[in-house]
Formats: C-alpha cells, sequence, structure tokens
C-alpha cells in the first residue's frame, strides 16, 4: 500500500500531512487503528469507504479536535494540535455546522474574525466564495431560510474563507445537485493548482476518481492506498468500487 | 486572549439573538412583567381589610372612648368596617364572629358593656398612684394570614394609643422612638426588586447559555470554532461577554420600571448595582456552559433548570429575608451566588453602601464568575 506517494510531489518537499500510527479508542473500542498518512503538498486526497469506517474520526484528529489515542500527525511539519499553523488549516465538518439563527454574510464575517481576516480582504474573498457557491443574492438571507444543499454551500465557504494551505472536507458534496458539485469539484482542481492540499472523504466513486490519492478505509483501518489508476489495475477492477469491494473481503479479519 | 476573536463570538451571539425576535421580546419583557407582577401584588402594604366592629359600650355622659376609638379606625387605610353593632343586641356579639367564621370578614372587633367606666375608672387610678386593672377589647381573629392579623392589630393598637394621647392625654410610661439608620420611607417593593433583578439576570443568563451551548455541541459549530484560531479561553469569555450584557440590559429594563412604576428608591450607586449584576450573569452563563456539557439535547438541558432555579429563588433571600430560612438550609442559602447578588444590590439600593462595604459580596461574586469561566475553558480543553 501507498506507492505511489512518492510519485506525486519530491521526496525532499516536505509533506503537507504525516501521519504514524494513528489511533483511536472510544471507551476501549478503537474507531480508528494504526492509521499512516504520507500525504504531499498540493495533492488532493480522497479518503473513501462506508459509514462509521473511521474517516471522520481520522480527519477531526488530525484538525486537532480529538486527542489521538496513540500515534503521531504532524501538519505542514507541525506537531497536532497546531499551534503556529493552525490558521493555515480549513476544516469543514460532516455536520453543517453553520450558525442557521445568523445569515450567509454574518457567518462569514465571524469567520473572518476568528481569522483575522482584515475588513477588505473579506469583502473580496466573501464576493468571490459567494459567486462560487451561488449564493451571492442571498448574501442576507437567514440560515435557516436556505435548503440543505445551500446549507452546505455556505459551510464549504466558511471553510475556504482563509485561503487555507491544506484542507479538510468531510463529506463536502452530500446533497448537493448535480450541477453545482460539478462547480465544487472545478474549485476543489483550482485550489489543488495553488498548490494547496485538500483531504476529503466521499462516498461518490466517480468523485474519488478525481483525487490524486485515495484512502480505502474499512473498520477503522487503511485497507489500501495508492491513485485510482493503480488500486484498479492490481485487483483487475474496472471501476473503484469493485476494487474497493476486492480490497474490503481481503481485510475482514 | 486575542480580542478581535472574543469579540467575533460575542457579536455572532449577540446577532443571532437580535434575528430572534420573539426571544429579544422575552428578554426585555420577561424582566419587566415579572416586576410589575411582583410590584403590584406585594408592593403596596395591605389595605381595606373586612372587619365588623362590636360596640356595646354604654359610655358616660362625656362620651365613649369606644366610640371615639372607632371613629378613628374608620380612617385608616388598612381597615374597611363593613358593619357597626351597636349596644342593646345582647346576640351581635356571637352574629360578628359567626362573619369572621364564615370569611366574611377578618376580624371582630368587640367593645365590652362597661368599656368606657372601666377606662375612666383606670385613668383615675392612674393619676392617684393606685394599682390599674386594665380594660378589655375582645380581637376576634381569622388568623391564617399572618400579615393581615399584624396589620388589623397594628392598627387597632395605634388608635387606642392615639385616642388615649390626644383625648385623655396619658402619656404612656414607655416610649420606643423608632429611627431607621436605613431603609427610611423604605416600602416592601424596595426590599425586593434588587431580589427581582438578580434573580431575572441569572434566570436568563442561565437558560440563554445552556441551550446555546447544547445548540453548538449538536450542531457541530462548536467543533468548527475549535478547529479555528480561536481559544477556549475566548469562545468561554466571548459567550461570557455577550449574556453578561443581556443581564445588564435587562437590570437596566426593570431598575427603570421600578423607579417609574413603583417609585423606588436607589440611594447608592447605580453602576455599581449593574456591576454586581453583570458578575452574577457572567458567573451564571459559565455555570449553564458547564452543565451544558452534561446534557445531550435541548430537553436534558431544560432538566437542569429547575435545580438551579428554586434553591436561588427560595433560599437566596429574595423574596423573604435569608434570617427566615431554616437553619439547616442555611448553608446552602451560603452556597448559592444568587444570595451575594441580592445582598450586595440590596445594599447599594437602600442602604446607599459603596464598594467599601460590598467588597466581600465583590469578591465572592468576582471569584464565582472567574471559577465558573476556567472551569467552562477546562472542560472545553478535555473534550478533545
Amino acid at each position: 500500500m501507498g506507492v505511489a506517494v512518492e510519485d506525486l510531489g519530491s521526496n525532499t518537499e516536505p509533506l503537507a500531512i504525516d501521519a504514524k500510527g494513528l489511533r483511536k479508542e472510544f471507551e476501549g473500542r478503537p474507531a480508528v487503528s494504526d492509521i499512516d498518512l504520507r500525504i504531499p503538498k498540493g495533492v488532493l486526497y480522497g479518503l473513501i469507504g462506508p459509514n462509521g469506517s473511521g474517516k471522520t474520526t481520522t480527519i477531526k484528529m488530525l484538525v486537532g479536535l480529538l486527542t489521538a489515542t496513540a500515534g503521531t500527525a504532524s501538519i505542514l511539519s507541525e506537531r497536532v494540535p497546531l499551534k503556529k499553523k493552525l490558521p493555515k488549516i480549513g476544516y469543514m465538518p460532516q455536520e453543517m455546522a453553520i450558525y442557521t439563527d445568523l445569515t450567509v454574510h454574518e457567518n462569514l464575517e465571524l469567520f473572518a474574525g476568528l481569522y483575522s481576516i482584515e475588513r477588505s480582504v473579506f469583502e473580496k474573498r466573501e464576493t468571490e466564495l459567494l459567486a462560487m457557491i451561488d449564493l451571492a443574492e442571498r448574501k442576507d438571507s437567514m440560515v435557516s431560510k436556505l435548503s440543505g444543499g445551500m446549507r452546505h454551500r455556505v459551510s464549504l465557504a466558511c471553510a475556504l474563507l482563509h485561503e487555507p494551505e491544506v484542507v479538510f472536507l468531510d463529506e463536502p458534496t452530500v446533497g448537493v445537485d448535480p450541477e453545482l458539485r460539478v462547480g465544487f469539484w472545478d474549485y476543489f482542481m483550482k485550489l489543488k493548482a495553488q498548490g494547496r492540499t485538500i483531504m476529503l472523504t466521499t462516498h461518490y466513486m466517480d468523485e474519488a476518481v478525481r483525487c490524486d490519492l485515495v484512502g480505502m478505509m474499512r473498520m477503522g483501518k487503511l485497507i489500501a492506498e495508492g491513485t485510482p489508476e493503480e488500486l484498479m489495475a492490481s485487483v483487475s477492477a474496472s471501476n473503484l468500487e469493485d476494487a474497493f469491494l476486492h480490497y474490503s473481503k481481503g481485510a475482514v479479519p | 486572549m486575542n480580542l478581535r476573536r472574543t469579540l467575533s463570538v460575542t457579536r455572532k451571539t449577540l446577532r443571532g439573538l437580535k434575528h430572534d425576535k420573539r426571544t429579544v421580546g422575552f428578554l426585555v419583557l420577561m424582566p419587566l412583567f415579572l416586576i410589575a407582577l411582583f410590584g403590584y401584588t406585594f408592593g403596596g402594604s395591605v389595605k381595606d381589610v373586612p372587619i365588623i366592629v362590636v360596640n356595646l359600650d354604654q359610655g358616660s355622659p362625656n362620651g365613649s372612648v369606644a366610640s371615639a376609638i372607632i371613629s378613628e379606625l374608620e380612617t385608616r387605610e388598612t381597615l374597611k368596617i363593613v358593619e357597626t353593632l351597636g349596644p342593646g343586641d345582647p346576640s351581635s356579639e356571637d352574629h360578628a364572629i359567626d362573619k369572621v367564621s364564615k370569611g366574611e370578614v377578618w376580624v371582630a372587633i368587640v367593645f365590652p358593656e362597661h368599656f368606657t367606666e372601666d377606662v375612666m375608672a383606670a385613668i383615675d387610678n392612674l393619676r392617684n398612684g393606685l394599682s390599674v386593672i386594665p380594660s378589655i377589647i375582645q380581637f376576634h381573629v381569622d388568623a391564617t394570614n399572618p400579615n393581615i392579623e399584624q396589620s388589623v392589630y397594628t392598627e387597632l393598637q395605634g388608635s387606642v394609643q392615639k385616642v388615649l394621647v390626644g383625648t385623655y392625654h396619658l402619656i404612656p410610661p414607655i416610649a420606643i422612638i423608632e429611627e431607621r439608620v436605613y431603609g427610611e420611607g423604605a416600602e416592601f417593593i424596595d426590599f425586593f426588586a434588587p431580589g427581582v433583578m438578580g434573580l431575572a439576570a441569572m434566570m436568563v443568563t442561565f437558560m440563554l447559555s445552556i441551550i446555546s451551548f447544547v445548540h453548538e455541541r449538536t450542531t457541530g459549530t462548536l467543533d468548527r470554532l475549535l478547529s479555528t484560531p480561536v481559544t477556549e479561553g475566548e469562545i468561554v469569555a466571548g459567550y461570557a461577554l455577550a449574556f453578561g450584557l443581556v443581564g445588564l440590559v435587562q437590570s437596566i429594563v426593570i431598575l427603570l420600571t421600578a423607579v417609574v412604576l413603583f417609585q423606588i428608591q436607589i440611594v447608592g450607586s447605580g453602576l455599581l448595582v449593574l456591576l454586581i449584576i453583570f458578575l452574577l450573569g457572567v458567573g451564571n452563563q459559565g455555570l449553564g456552559f458547564l452543565l451544558s456539557s452534561n446534557a445531550k439535547n435541548e430537553f436534558q438541558a431544560v432538566q437542569f433548570m429547575p435545580i438551579i432555579l428554586f434553591p436561588s429563588i427560595l433560599l437566596a433571600g429574595v423574596f423573604w429575608p435569608i434570617e427566615a430560612v431554616p437553619g439547616f438550609l442555611r448553608p446552602i442559602s451560603y452556597f448559592v451566588p444568587l444570595t451575594y447578588a441580592v445582598d450586595g444590590t440590596r445594599s447599594v439600593m437602600i442602604r446607599g453602601w459603596g464598594v467599601e462595604h460590598v467588597w466581600i459580596q465583590l469578591t465572592i461574586l468576582v471569584a464565582f464568575a472567574v471559577a465558573m469561566m476556567l472551569l467552562s475553558t477546562y472542560s472545553l480543553k478535555k473534550r478533545r
């Protein structure tokens, strides 16, 4: 596993995400067991796997919301939990996690304050992001009045407002209509082109195929990792779904 | 501690409230409603208590002492004499007692047949230095309400005094001269307005805080905040500032209402009063914050309210003094922060005390607020 890491980015380049033996137990039960990750800068990394396989727990450990039971992780060469580099990461949780009792603009303004973004920079970023999520006209609408998909888009905008170098997106496209999903992915590609690192989780195999690297998780373990092409080729599968099922069988104890 | 991040949390909290018009209405009108309701029901003294008077006194050629006392009673606002039964009807006393039994009147005052005669004899004896047999007035009372019993009794005593001193120039051998050190002109409303103010502030800050944080936890926004550069301490401070301000606004509403509707007196510094309320608000929002981590949803959060609110309402000296709390419960009174806020605001408002006299209350409230904020911060850090 992990054969392709060296192909992407140079070896001398420090890793964006570097985790060794990451493990999380909840009341003695492991949710994530011994995960190693070496993700170079500028990579779009997709974590796939069924619900409860440990994707969200892994991300929460990386952004510092959960303390690992064992193992270590570094982001941009700083040990997690981050202090100095904290403003350089962005996180979009799986839950909407935006304030429904505020307007779209007020939500964004809150995050501008939390990241100490200057007024003029914020105004520019806000306009840009609102155009990307296609909610420019709803700027002053209460979030509670928006549809689920729209809230999701606001949530994404909040995670990207401060132009983070490493972005963690937990199921960013759930409940987003197909047309807008295309727009999201165009934006992810744009972020990648700017040299930013993205780690996202997804249930859609057509999204996973577009990632540079895919990590397959099952029951808290990383059962396979590599480029989509490699993952399919090594088990002679014609699509990622079949490949995943194949690896899953192999991983059953 | 980064000020901008802290204020961002404060602003988003206040903005959220601002959008919720009904909650804003509740925050402003609840204290207004509370103080008006309590003010009108408890505030006034007892008035127009229905009583019945039975005058069997036969008097003397110089008039009747009983009649003089009855005329005096008629002028008292506390009392309303619904019926005066004259002499010559032996069943009138039974009739009057019957009225008390039926709950139609609170008191039946009976002057006996030889009342004036007895009084005159007593006065003569007194002047001649002989021993005195006291004259009797029967006081049949429905004492289910000690407050009313006390008021009527005081009025009767006052009337008797006044008639004896005014008409017969009898100077009672002992005179107690009351001089109020504090509370000159204070009425009951002055006593409990500070209490209601503290109570409203603590109730609302606690309630807002526990509900807000359960909401932050369940919707994932708290996680999200914690993934940004904002620190736990800044979140706690931002919230404390927001809800402390809400408590302040409420206190101002209560103060203004009480001054306009009930002309309460504020002898001391209004600013000191507001400082005490602010500290109480900050402490209680911290308490709500702490307890919210033990509530999985809003419904569980609501269950904490009676546990916290009732001891405060009953034991903190809001409506009756702590001295009226039974001894074995009094230690709890001293554990309830509201006790110190109420005592502090009361001392400032009625006694006009300054910081030099209420520093103990202030210190305890500062300690409460700081402890709650530190514990809240710690509980946030611990959950990672």
